[in-house]
């Protein structure tokens, strides 16, 4: 993989840019499809979700939410001065988000989940799947794909956690300050969206690397959807 | 985007105990255990007795009238009974609310002691002290704070152990006129208490709390029940604590009194601020089905009833609930004493409304609670 810093070939790039977005764009139908067989946003969707779901939601997040700001940490480190621009927007978006997990915690003790269980809790067959292959990228040297993941969890995280807390407050009658980390996602993670957008669109995206995006953002799009499906598993 | 949705979560009780020290003790035996068997004082509490309409209480106390419970331990009998009937332990409670009129100790705060004997994990207490309506004013705080989503599970208890005060050694040597043995010959000991969640119990019915309101008049009334000063007026240097523990004794400030004269001003008062919550829509009596009033005497509920049958004659009397006779007034206690025993004698039937109603005579103030049966989740099939 290599990013083309030169400035030529403006024209050429902002071709590989729209198609870029739009081979995002069919990833991202691929996981709507797949979170669709998820059988707790199923439950969510018509309604007959319990708060045994969320709680087990929660726990099972948390999981691997808290490997969230290591690996964007470790990937931070895994760029060269080359990528200078990745390297700094790493490190900003592992600061931003390594205390998003006491958010979590707190929703879960919110609910009447006990601290001391959630932390010692291990990652499900999914979530090992996940962070596994994630740690797994973020040690290759410039792992430009990983913005494919990026483009994957922060869009879970600004198109699609609000509206499951939403629904999960419609359905079970949770105050607020019970479904934190999913209502607060939408606004961080829109946040996130718009700076990856900025990112893909910067010129700095070759071929190469616009394969690997695609490619990683595929295998996350699975594996997210897996760690959803393999609850307590 | 700026989420601001304000959503709050529901409270239910889902869980009821309550705890009556001993074996209940009918008219003839109070005296074995308050003492004043004089010519007088009997005939004083037989007109008391016929009054109030109370057949029999119970007292933490033997038949000699020694003490055989600490109030704290009522408490913590009465919340046991209700995690037994919800199926949960203390460990998960994360905040207990109590409201007593007196603890056993001056300090600390009746909460504390409690949880000390309680048990459970880390909490969040409160001690809501008054008269009668703390009960609810302790229910309210639980209510709220589950409402927020800030806990997901509270503990309330009403506890009330007056009896040690009643007895006649408080009385030796004391003027005792009517507004001592009103309450001599009405007040019992006993303790309930409620689970407060924000989910319904998962299998049975559960009580939904749809509003609790607490209004205090005492701005423009005098105290009407008190201990620890000589009179009504609060006078500076002059409480039991400023003037010896001997002196307070001796000038009669360990009684509990009553102003009996202002009693019909407080049914008054509180047919007034029923009245309100009808006026102002939080009670539609076409769409009450139960109401679970407690009131220290039956000449209260009398008055109660042909007050608001003037004023609203729809009202069907029959809905009322109160097991005054039989528990005796247990004060702060009461109002959970009597919704454990409707609650479990089946009263209710999912769907049905209830109005708590508490008038406190300290110095007027008047708690409601407004309650909708709820089937288990599982019963009202897929919504929305």
């Amino acid at each position: 993989m290599t990013i083309d810093t030169t400035t030529a070939a403006d024209d050429l790039r902002s071709a590989d840019v729209s198609t870029l977005f739009e081979r995002l764009g069919e990833v991202w139908v691929e996981l709507e499809e797949y979170l669709e067989r998820v059988p707790v946003l199923r439950r969510l969707g018509d309604g007959t979700v319990t708060i045994d779901d969320y709680r087990r939601l929660l726990f099972n997040l948390r999981q691997q939410v808290v490997d969230g700001s290591p690996w964007i940490s470790r990937a931070a480190s895994n760029f060269d001065i080359d990528h200078f621009e990745l390297r700094a927007a790493a490190i900003k978006h592992a600061e931003e988000e390594h205390r998003d997990y006491l958010m979590l915690e707190r929703d879960y003790v919110a609910i009447g989940g006990s601290l001391a269980e959630l932390r010692a809790g291990r990652k499900n067959l999914g979530s090992e799947a996940l962070s596994g292959y994630m740690f797994h990228y973020a040690d290759q040297p410039n792992p430009v794909g990983l913005l494919g993941a990026m483009f994957i969890i922060e869009g879970l995280g600004a198109k699609r956690a609000a509206g499951w807390a939403g629904r999960f407050q419609e359905v079970l009658g949770l105050a607020d300050s019970q479904v934190h980390f999913m209502q607060y996602h939408q606004e961080a993670d829109s946040e996130h969206t718009g700076d990856l957008e900025a990112i893909l669109t910067s010129g700095m995206i070759d071929d190469a690397a616009a394969d690997e995006i695609v490619r990683c953002a595929q295998v996350v799009a699975r594996l997210y959807a897996l760690q959803l499906e393999e609850l307590d598993r | 985007m700026v989420v601001s949705m304000g959503s709050t979560a529901t409270a239910y009780l889902t869980g009821f105990g309550r705890y009556l020290p001993g074996d209940p003790v009918d008219n003839d035996g109070i005296a074995a255990r308050l003492g004043g068997d004089d010519a007088v004082t009997e005939r004083i509490r037989r007109r008391i007795l016929d009054a109030n309409g109370i057949r029999q209480r119970h007292y933490a106390l033997d038949e000699h009238g020694e003490p055989t419970e600490l109030n704290e331990e009522l408490a913590v009998k009465a919340l046991r009974a209700a995690f037994d009937d919800r199926g949960i332990d203390a460990s998960e409670v994360r905040m207990l609310a109590c409201a007593t009129t007196m603890g056993d100790v001056l300090v600390p705060g009746f909460a504390s002691m409690v949880h000390g004997r309680l048990g459970g994990g880390p909490m969040q207490l409160l001690s809501a002290s008054g008269v009668c309506a703390s009960g609810l004013a302790a229910l309210d705080a639980a209510v709220s704070k589950v409402r927020l989503g800030d806990h997901p599970l509270v503990a309330v208890v009403g506890s009330e152990l007056a009896s040690r005060s009643l007895r006649q050694r408080r009385f030796d040597h004391i003027r005792a006129g009517m507004d001592s043995h009103f309450l001599r010959w009405m007040l019992s000991d006993g303790a309930g208490a409620v689970v407060v969640e924000f989910q319904p119990h998962p299998s049975r019915p559960s009580l939904r709390v749809d509003w609790v309101r607490q209004v205090s008049l005492a701005h423009e009334h005098d105290v009407c029940m008190r201990a620890g000063m000589d009179g009504t007026e609060p006078v500076v240097g002059g409480t039991w604590q400023d003037v010896g523990v001997a002196q307070a004794e001796a000038s009669g400030m360990f009684v509990l009194r009553q102003d009996v004269t202002v009693l019909d001003d407080l049914a008054e008062a509180g047919i007034r601020q029923f009245e309100e919550l009808v006026d102002i829509g939080l009670v539609d009596v076409h769409h009450l089905d139960h109401v679970v009033c407690h009131y220290s005497t039956n000449a209260f509920r009398d008055a109660a009833f042909d007050g608001l049958r003037r004023r609203i004659p729809s009202l069907d009397t029959d809905k009322w609930y109160s097991n005054l006779e039989t528990r005796g007034n247990t004060g702060a206690a009461s109002i959970f004493i009597a919704l454990e025993e409707a609650w479990s004698t089946g009263r209710f039937r999912p769907g049905e409304t209830i109005l708590l109603a508490v008038p406190e005579s300290g110095r007027f103030s008047f708690a409601f609670a407004h309650l909708t049966v709820v089937a288990p989740p599982d019963q009202q099939g897929a919504s929305k």
